[in-house]
């Protein structure tokens, strides 16, 4: 199995604002604290690397408390410069999002020639909320998501110039300089909350599909959908094309992991994900069917998820070595994910760190009957 | 399409979340129209229409029905989300309108006012913007929280933000063509109007549409059909009836 370090870059804090997202006030935002916590979220991802990381994660969400990475492109690009061997993925950029969704083809492309090639790209449409903060129309989000990623790919393959007309993006000029270095172009992974459109698109592409924060019983759904999907396009899935993302606690012993979930996870949870409710479900964002199905089995507003139930339904792992190795085979062996991205978070940055060290030393090494396999290879591309 | 009383040709077009609501505004308009009461594409019973980008394709589509019902002329009443869609048709077509009736339209930019953001709002917020009595949401609840209401509720979400997310409840070009408004023109405002107010939008409305009157209603929000349905009716019945001509 791979392990990719994932970070949100959060703002940890308590508040009885009713949303953690677009009208939380940024004069909470004390910019001399996000200095120091800037700065120690980009070491822990550097140490990730040294630790034996395989890849780092970095990811975009904008106007909340919950992970303040509004340019993701930005903070790779830190990474790219401070590290030598570990893949950076990004996950991803919000294609929708952009006006001028060039400007993602050249990103990318720059990091992959600064990184020598060690550039993963996601591709996403950004979370319901981001259609607030951003003002682009929700309802034209799936079509400028398929057209903008048609045009980045195209920018990356074909020889420019060339003139793109869409019904979203018009330029009668495609022809971005630089290149980039992997061929023929950077591995693209499609995070997702398991649309079955979504699903459908990437499995058909050989895009490696990421679930992020779901309960394990859908994880298991949406991937026997994905595998299904690949095989009606003529292939096997790789175990690299699926991914999972799930929030990792590991301490000496058990107990004393579960008090760590318990406060750090759950603030994800409850206090990160704390949203207004109109801002989860913007008109338009999903088609009439994925709505139906979700209403059909609506799930649990994330700030209203306990404890229990989150470690019953498998949002999270936590425990000692020996434990969270059990629940990772999970993972790796029902599963059979092949990429595990997570991020660990203890009570202060040295803590974490520590965490880091002991899931590098004691877990990690029981999965690494893979580690000559380079996980790119004719994936996501 | 509602369709109910004898007369001169009306046409009502609703606003946001009235769809397929025959409530006492339009019964007492059927005792002297023939009053026609579709619902957007998108909304009531209507289906979804993809093909729907921009508040003019509505306006067309309301052109054609025109056709379609064979009116030549109508009098023709919208409120809010509808009155914008109606502003639109006149500027177009005003010489298919006998006359023109527009109870608190939203849809062009005035300065000194943004629209509170609708979408980022839940019911209880919607409630307190649009009305200045709220007993009289009531008569738009929806009868259910079953996956049908709340399928149907989206749909409507869903086709409104698809011409009214950003810009969020007006069309740029509108304002400047308001002047090509030849149509007899009836404003109705409700003075709480916290949504669109009298003062800066109502005030707006009246100077750009030449010749417009403009009525206020003293106890109405931003929807006196609902909130004042007696008084609303009388003054777009005499109104209309001023400006006979509809056939």
């Amino acid at each position: 199995m791979k392990f990719y370090y994932f970070h949100l870059m959060p703002y940890i804090m308590d508040h009885d604002a009713p949303s953690s997202w677009v009208t939380l006030s940024n004069r909470n935002y004390d910019p001399v604290v996000g200095h120091t916590l800037y700065n120690q979220y980009l070491d822990q991802l550097e140490e990730a690397e040294r630790l034996g990381w395989d890849g780092l994660c970095v990811n975009e969400h904008h106007q909340n408390c919950y992970g303040t990475m509004p340019s993701p492109n930005v903070m790779a690009a830190m990474l790219v410069r401070r590290t030598t061997r570990a893949k950076i993925a990004i996950l991803g950029n919000g294609l929708p999002l952009r006006e001028n969704p060039l400007r993602i083809a050249e990103e990318i492309a720059m990091l992959d020639v600064v990184s020598g090639g060690r550039i993963i790209s996601g591709f996403v449409r950004g979370i319901s909320a981001e259609y607030f903060s951003t003002a682009v129309n929700p309802t034209r989000s799936r079509e400028r998501f398929y057209e903008a990623a048609e045009l980045i790919l195209r920018a990356w393959t074909e020889e420019g110039p060339f003139p793109f007309d869409g019904r979203h993006y018009r330029y009668p000029y495609v022809n971005p300089w630089p290149r980039p270095i992997q061929k023929p172009h950077p591995p693209v992974w499609c995070p997702s909350q398991g649309s079955s459109e979504t699903v459908e698109w990437a499995a058909q592409r050989r895009f490696p599909y990421l679930m992020v924060f779901t309960p394990i019983k859908r994880i298991a759904q949406i991937y026997g959908e994905y595998r299904e999907a690949c095989e009606r396009h003529g292939y096997k899935a790789s175990r690299y094309q699926l991914t999972v993302n799930v929030p990792i606690v590991v301490a000496e012993n058990d107990a004393k992991a579960r008090a760590l979930a318990e406060k750090h996870v759950m603030w994800v949870f409850n206090v990160g994900l704390r949203m207004h409710p109109p801002f989860w479900r913007p008109p338009g964002y999903m088609t009439e069917s994925s709505l139906r199905r979700l209403l059909a089995n609506p799930p649990k507003p994330p700030s209203e998820l306990g404890f229990e139930e989150a470690d019953r339904e498998g949002y999270l792992i936590y425990g000692s070595p020996a434990t969270v190795r059990d629940k990772l085979r999970v993972f790796s062996d029902e599963l059979k994910a092949g990429i595990l991205c997570s991020g660990m978070t203890g009570p202060s940055h040295e803590q974490t760190l520590e965490m880091m060290q002991l899931f590098a030393e004691e877990v990690m090494p029981h999965f690494r009957e893979d580690a000559r396999v380079d996980e790119t290879v004719g994936v996501g591309r | 399409m509602l369709q109910d009383g004898a007369g001169a040709p009306l046409l009502f077009l609703h606003g946001a979340g009235g769809a397929g609501r025959w409530l006492p505004f339009q019964e007492r308009l059927a005792k002297d129209f023939s009053v026609y009461f579709p619902s957007h594409p998108g909304h009531g019973g209507s289906p979804a229409a993809e093909w729907i980008e921009h508040i003019s394709d509505l306006a067309f589509h309301y052109l054609d029905l025109l056709d379609e019902l064979g009116l030549e002329r109508a009098h023709l009443v919208g409120a809010s989300f509808g009155g914008w869609i109606a502003a639109e048709l006149a500027t177009m077509a005003s010489h298919r309108l006998a006359s023109l009736v527009l109870i608190d339209p939203v849809g062009i930019r005035v300065e000194g006012w943004i629209y509170p953001f609708l979408f980022g709002m839940d019911v209880p917020e919607i409630v307190a913007t649009v009305f200045h009595n709220p007993m009289a949401a009531l008569a738009l609840a929806p009868p259910d929280q079953s996956v049908e209401t709340l399928a149907l509720q989206y749909r409507q979400g869903t086709a409104l933000a698809r011409v009214a997310w950003n810009p969020h409840l007006y069309d740029p070009l509108l304002r400047r063509r308001l002047g090509r408004i030849a149509a007899p023109t009836l404003l109705c405002w409700g003075a709480h109007d916290r949504l669109a107010p009298l003062g800066p939008c109502g005030e707006t409305w009246a100077k750009e549409i030449p010749g417009a009157r403009l009525r206020v209603f003293a106890d109405s929000g931003h929807v006196p059909h609902l909130e004042e349905p007696d008084a609303a009716a009388a003054a777009v019945r005499e109104f209309c009836q001023l400006h006979g001509g509809a056939r």
